[in-house]
């Protein structure tokens, strides 16, 4: 069971841009400054969701990402697929078994741990994760509604 | 608006569950399977699993400090399970082999790296409701439903076999 760098950091960065696009453009420095991830970093991350059609770009001064949806219609689940491949949570491949012990492992834990984490992100929003944001962070509840 | 306190570092991931974790059930519900009578040695178990001796005797030595196996020395000795399989369950064995069921590093108790970005950071609350999710089923599974399922399985394939 892994989570990457790269998903990790992809979501907190889509957080971001949910709680701060507010319909403008977001640059990838001002999302860089906040959570402390380098732009480089998020050129490789962001190009990835924009080919995945998850953000859309332009280009220029006044450029930047934003969202191509609300936030309440994505999934935790597509910006991790998407960052992350199929999720599971084991290294191995649970494809074949060997044995019938392992057979009843897959029945009984592989496929149903794997089944439970993908249940749960595909059941969060990026809106539940900006809503949270918003309240650690302390923002006027007036944001709530840009 | 910035967040006033920043790091680079979210927490280091580690793989989670692996063929340790792995093997060591495979190994439990084999034990849980034949030592009912007498113990089982370590070459059968690895000749089952098709891993070397030295590895399974690995995973037993952690096992046993644990508590989760006994060994009984001598020409017939080897290993039985320390308490009844229903009272063992995935989560105790996976946590002893493999830590906490935690996506990522930063939420577990015990991190050696502890992020600075914890308070404000809201996709933890994401990872925390996945591990809380993922300790229930865990808890909720005993060696003793999987030894159950075991037989139904091979009832299946062999329907003519008396168990």
């Amino acid at each position: 069971m892994k989570i990457s760098t790269k998903g990790r950091y992809g979501l907190r960065a889509m957080v971001d841009l949910a709680v701060f696009s507010g319909g403008e453009h977001v640059s990838l420095s001002s999302i860089a400054e906040r959570q402390m991830i380098s732009v480089n970093y998020l050129e490789q991350v962001f190009s990835v969701l924009r080919k995945a059609g998850l953000v859309r770009s332009i280009k220029g001064a006044q450029g930047g990402y934003t969202l191509t949806d609300e936030p309440s219609n994505i999934y935790v689940g597509s910006i991790l697929r998407v960052l992350e491949g199929e999720l599971s949570v084991i290294e191995f491949d649970n494809s074949e078994c060997r044995n019938m012990i392992q057979a009843c492992l897959k029945d009984m834990v592989w496929d149903r741990m794997n089944e439970c984490l993908n249940e749960m992100v595909d059941s969060i929003t990026l809106e539940d994760l900006a809503n949270d944001y918003r309240r650690l962070n302390g923002f006027d509840a007036i944001m709530y509604y840009i | 608006m910035r967040d006033p306190l920043v790091s680079i570092k979210g927490g280091i991931i580690k793989m989670k569950i692996s063929t340790r974790g792995q093997y060591g059930l495979e190994a439990l519900i084999y034990l849980a399977l034949n030592s009912s009578v007498e113990p089982v040695s370590i070459k059968n178990i690895a000749q089952y699993c098709g891993m070397s001796e030295a590895y399974i005797l690995q995973i037993f030595l952690v096992l046993r400090r644990a508590g989760i196996v006994s060994s009984i020395r001598g020409a017939q000795g080897g290993y039985m399970l320390s308490r009844e399989p229903s009272e063992i369950s995935v989560k105790e064995i996976l946590e002893i082999l493999e830590g906490p069921l935690a996506l990522v590093e930063c939420i577990v108790e015990e991190c050696e790296e502890p992020c600075i970005r914890y308070e404000m950071c809201s996709t933890r609350f994401l990872w925390e409701k996945i591990r809380e999710r993922l300790d229930s089923l865990a808890s909720s599974i005993t060696l003793a439903d999987l030894v159950e399922h075991f037989r139904t399985l091979d009832a299946m394939q062999n329907p003519d076999y008396c168990i």
